[in-house]
């Protein structure tokens, strides 16, 4: 049984390929009948499947396959025009025979698909032009072998309508003749002198050798016109295909389960991130231990671990990618499909298929695609008459093409129909009531382009099947965007349109930009950013209760990423922001942003089951420092934003009035003591002790400052020495005063450096006051005291 | 020699499968008990993935306070709840005592804060009740209470914990 499974497989798989391929050929020969390159190559597939799976007992998909088999046959000795009615006929039964592979992959039988009508169509096109399917037909074929065409199927068909005793007697014939001609060949060659291989050259060479048109070649010539089906044997009726294909270059793969695949990207994603955690510790190494011999050498490793690390990215994301033809070769037959059933005359020009993308994407950007094609031959191209009347040519053309513009990938859709007209689609929105009269009147051409993708709108006077199937456009926007993409549309009335859709070559991991806002971290797409710019606060201005700024000649609206994540301010932004501009096709917003940190390569995690469906949130990554930084979806943001009001130029004064209680008792005089000698923190505590007021400890600045931010204690004053490990006392005195609830807390430092400069630094650094060591302990005591208004009814 | 070796092995395996059994004959469950606010809890010991000491996470915006966000377990992004928060508790400040359970339902996984650990139990089936009728039998969190010598624990639901409730 597991047997028979895998033979399932490896058929369905062949199947599929060839089915695929099919598609395109039957478009071409409508337009080509005399092709008989393309007719023996359609006619293959058909045998193939259906030797196949009368092997594998799948009889309707047999019966069907046959009956196909016996058309094409005609066709292929031209005892059948292909006419388009009948070129229906057998894009239909190619369309059921699809269907029965899909259900013989569902369900490992095909049962339940009627193929009835079908062949009974196809029935009467083989009755109405030619001999009807029975025994007596298998001489037909027989004259026409003789025609210039010499393929070596002729017979195929035939043998299914023999007893098994003419098929005995048949083989025996063909061998007969096989070895006949072998020997004439042989001879043939030794006559004019060439030198003869051991192994008589396989059907597949000379086929090989001999142009695929007559006539034959001279060595083969004698031979040939004696056998009319010679060099088919071998193949016994089932395995025609293989006979007949052109010699192809052997292409050297290995089918991998894309599971190994998926398996394998996850791990080089785990080693981008160490890569990334690597090159982080390397920065802080370099810092501490700055011109060691050892760095040097602790350099070269990590740039080479990295450069290893990227090489190893792409070349397996090369592993993944798949020419994004393979979504293209639908197109030509629903091309062919649409102008017959919307009577236009519509070509097709397919450029760039071997554009490669991520497997993952070429899945899912073939629905989009059908969708804007569809509306291109809908709603973009004109009818013939009307396009006479405009004086274009009768046949609209549509060019399809791809290619590769930096780390994204470009698949255009350009139509030479009548164009999008802005006025009509601002009508219709305004109609539709998907825009109001003022945004109609204020919408750029671009914006009113991308009207199409708002849900809600179809242009299309009436619903036709075509592409009034309920799914407007916007969903092909939504299916874009899920992958990153974007949609840029440019179109100009009467000459046509132009749609590009851009979509990063893989979505594991991408390049983003770090900003911080407070505290936190957020990484977005820098596929989606177009630019940033640093301004002042004056620069923001407020129109109806919402956030601008004017960037060079345009109005570009603002939004602070800390009122669409729910930030708490406790770092006051100052007078500078960064302002971080998004775009997506059309629109444009302005992200206000505290910091920029930088650009980084982020292997994108989904948050998981539990925390899915966040607003504003595509997923998260883990950096360097082994923290996870969430990512922006810059969609959803956008979205959001419409919504968030302003507060960006709102002060954040409301912290401040976590106000001091009024002190009852000296112990409610809270100071910490900074300094990592212990004497000294003991001297400054026997200073301090008499007064009575509450001391906490800290060793170093680090610790000092976790201290503070835990809240467990209100600080009314800090000692702080200078010279500490980890973080030194200037530093932690700027990154308290970054706080705004600490803005008035008194930092005094304590200190042995007398220096003019160390006493600026000190300053400005935010520390009120400049002890020297050593001092007495009534003047610590004294200044302490001053700085914490230290009410004298405590002092016994 | 090796007789009496396979002896020995054989009477241990003998004696191995015999405390097995009587171990399945009691039907007991293991569990590891903890304590949130002033209540002991506990869950299957099967359904917890790690036990770990309190390190920092991200905050993600638009969830509930007790959804503290999410933290890095080994290269896993997997989200942290605070089950003090979840109970209706006052939130408390981590110590040295505060741990991170992650427990793992199927495939979903989550970290929980939780006051501090007592013990890995043993409690035979028969010393747990249902959980008391005045609750929802369909949505509460609560598997059981089980009794073990003087104090009873509330037993909760793996998959219930994991499921989103927002």
């Amino acid at each position: 049984m597991d047997e028979f499974q895998e033979i399932l497989q490896d058929f369905l798989v062949e199947s599929f390929e060839l089915v695929e391929k099919l598609d395109e050929d039957l478009v071409e020969l409508e337009s080509n009948p005399e092709d008989l390159e393309l007719l023996n190559g359609i006619f293959r597939v058909a045998h193939t499947v259906k030797g196949a799976s009368s092997f594998l007992n799948m009889d309707v998909l047999t019966h069907l396959t046959h009956h196909m088999e016996n058309i094409l046959n005609k066709a292929r000795h031209g005892d059948l025009i292909i006419t388009p009615d009948i070129m229906d006929v057998i894009l239909e039964s190619i369309d059921l025979m699809k269907k029965l592979l899909e259900t013989i992959r569902d369900t490992s039988s095909d049962a339940g698909v009627d193929v009835a009508g079908c062949v009974a169509r196809l029935d009467k096109i083989d009755g109405g032009d030619g001999n009807i399917d029975t025994p007596e037909a298998a001489p037909a074929p027989e004259p026409v072998a003789a025609a210039p065409v010499d393929e070596p199927e002729e017979d195929e068909l035939d043998y299914d309508n023999m007893s098994d005793d003419d098929v005995e007697a048949e083989i025996a014939r063909l061998l007969d003749q096989r070895q006949s001609e072998d020997r004439a060949k042989r001879e043939a060659k030794i006559a004019a002198g060439e030198s003869v291989p051991e192994a008589p050259p396989s059907p597949d060479e000379v086929k090989a050798a001999t142009p695929p048109p007559p006539p034959p070649p001279p060595p083969a010539a004698p031979a040939r016109p004696s056998e009319p089906s010679g060099d088919k044997p071998n193949s016994g009726g089932s395995k025609a295909a293989p006979a007949t294909k052109k010699a192809p270059a052997v292409e050297q793969t290995i089918r991998v389960d894309v599971k190994r695949l998926d398996h394998l990207m996850n791990l080089i994603g785990e080693l981008v991130l160490a890569k990334n955690r690597l090159i982080k510790i390397n920065d802080d190494v370099e810092e501490r231990y700055e011109g060691e011999e050892f760095l040097e050498e602790l350099n070269q490793v990590v740039s080479i671990v990295s450069l290893v690390t990227t090489d190893l990215q792409i070349a397996v994301m090369k592993t993944r990618m798949l020419p994004v033809g393979k979504v293209f070769n639908k197109f030509p037959r629903m091309i062919r499909d649409l102008t017959r059933e919307l009577n236009k005359k519509i070509e097709l020009e397919i450029s760039g298929e071997d554009t490669e993308l991520d497997k993952s994407i070429v899945e899912e950007i073939g629905d989009p695609l059908v969708h804007i094609i569809r509306n291109s031959c809908d709603h973009g191209i004109e009818n013939p008459e009307d396009r006479l009347a405009k004086g274009k040519e009768e046949t609209g053309t549509i060019k399809l093409k791809a290619y590769n513009e930096g780390n994204q990938i470009v698949i255009q859709i350009d139509d030479d129909g009548k164009g999008l007209d802005v006025d009509m689609l601002k009508n219709k929105s305004l109609e539709k009531g998907i825009i109001t009269e003022k945004e109609a009147d204020q919408m750029s051409d671009k914006e009113a382009f991308g009207l199409i993708f708002r849900p809600g709108f179809s242009t299309a006077a009436q619903v036709t099947n075509v592409s009034g199937r309920g799914v407007g456009m916007d969903v092909v926007k939504t299916n874009i965007e899920k992958l990153n993409g974007i949609i840029d549309i440019d179109s100009e009335i009467d000459v046509g349109t132009s749609m590009k859709l851009k979509i990063p070559l893989t979505l594991a991991i991408i390049q983003a930009l770090l900003v911080g806002v407070q505290e936190e971290a957020y990484a977005i797409p820098l596929a989606s950013v177009m630019e940033t710019v640093r301004i002042s606060t004056d620069e923001i201005y407020t129109v109806e209760g919402r956030s601008v700024m004017r960037l060079r000649d345009e109005v570009l609206s603002l939004v602070h990423i800390g009122d669409i994540f729910e930030v708490e301010r406790i770092i006051d932004g100052g007078e500078h922001a960064y302002v971080v501009v998004l775009g997506l096709g059309a629109q444009k917003l302005g992200l206000i942003v505290d910091t920029l940190v930088g650009q980084e390569e982020i292997v994108i995690k989904s948050l998981g089951e539990y925390l899915k469906g966040i607003d504003g949130i595509a997923g998260a990554t883990i950096r360097g420092d082994g923290g996870v930084t969430l990512i922006v979806d810059v969609v959803a943001l956008m979205d959001i934003a419409k919504s968030v009001k302003s507060s960006v130029n709102k002060s954040s004064s409301s912290s401040e009035k976590a106000a001091t209680k009024e002190k009852t008792q000296a112990s409610d005089y809270t100071i910490m003591i900074v300094d990592d000698s212990k004497t000294d923190r003991t001297i400054m505590r026997k200073a301090l002790g008499p007064i009575g007021v509450t001391l906490v400890e800290a060793s170093d600045g680090q610790e000092a400052l976790n201290i503070l931010k835990q809240g467990d204690h209100q600080f009314d004053a800090m000692l702080i020495d200078i010279e500490m490990p980890r973080m030194d006392g200037y530093t932690l005195a700027t990154e308290i005063k970054k706080y705004n609830r600490y803005k008035n807390l008194p930092l005094i430092a304590v200190t042995s450096r007398t220096g003019k400069s160390d006493r600026m630094r000190g300053v400005e650094s935010g520390m009120v006051e400049y002890i020297t060591k050593p001092y007495s302990a009534d003047y610590l005591s004294s200044v302490v005291q001053r700085n914490v208004n230290f009410k004298s009814e405590f002092l016994s | 020699m090796s007789d009496k070796l396979k002896d020995v092995i054989n009477k241990q395996n003998d004696q191995q499968n015999q405390d097995d059994a009587i171990d399945q004959l009691d039907d007991i469950v293991q569990l590891v008990g903890f304590i949130i606010g002033d209540e002991e809890y506990a869950v299957p010991i099967l359904s917890i993935q790690e036990i770990i000491k309190p390190f920092s996470w991200t905050r993600v915006p638009q969830v509930p306070p007790y959804v503290k966000g999410v933290f890095n377990m080994r290269g896993a992004v997997i989200p942290l709840i605070d089950l003090r928060l979840k109970f209706g508790l006052a939130e408390q400040k981590h110590n040295d005592e505060t741990r991170f359970i992650v427990m793992k339902h199927e495939d979903e996984v989550a970290g929980f804060v939780i006051d501090r650990l007592t013990m890995a139990l043993r409690i035979k089936k028969e010393n747990i009740g249902p959980a008391p009728d005045t609750i929802n039998s369909d949505d509460t969190l609560i598997d059981g209470v089980g009794q073990e010598e003087d104090r009873i624990i509330t037993i909760l639901k793996p998959d219930k914990l994991l499921e989103r409730d927002f």
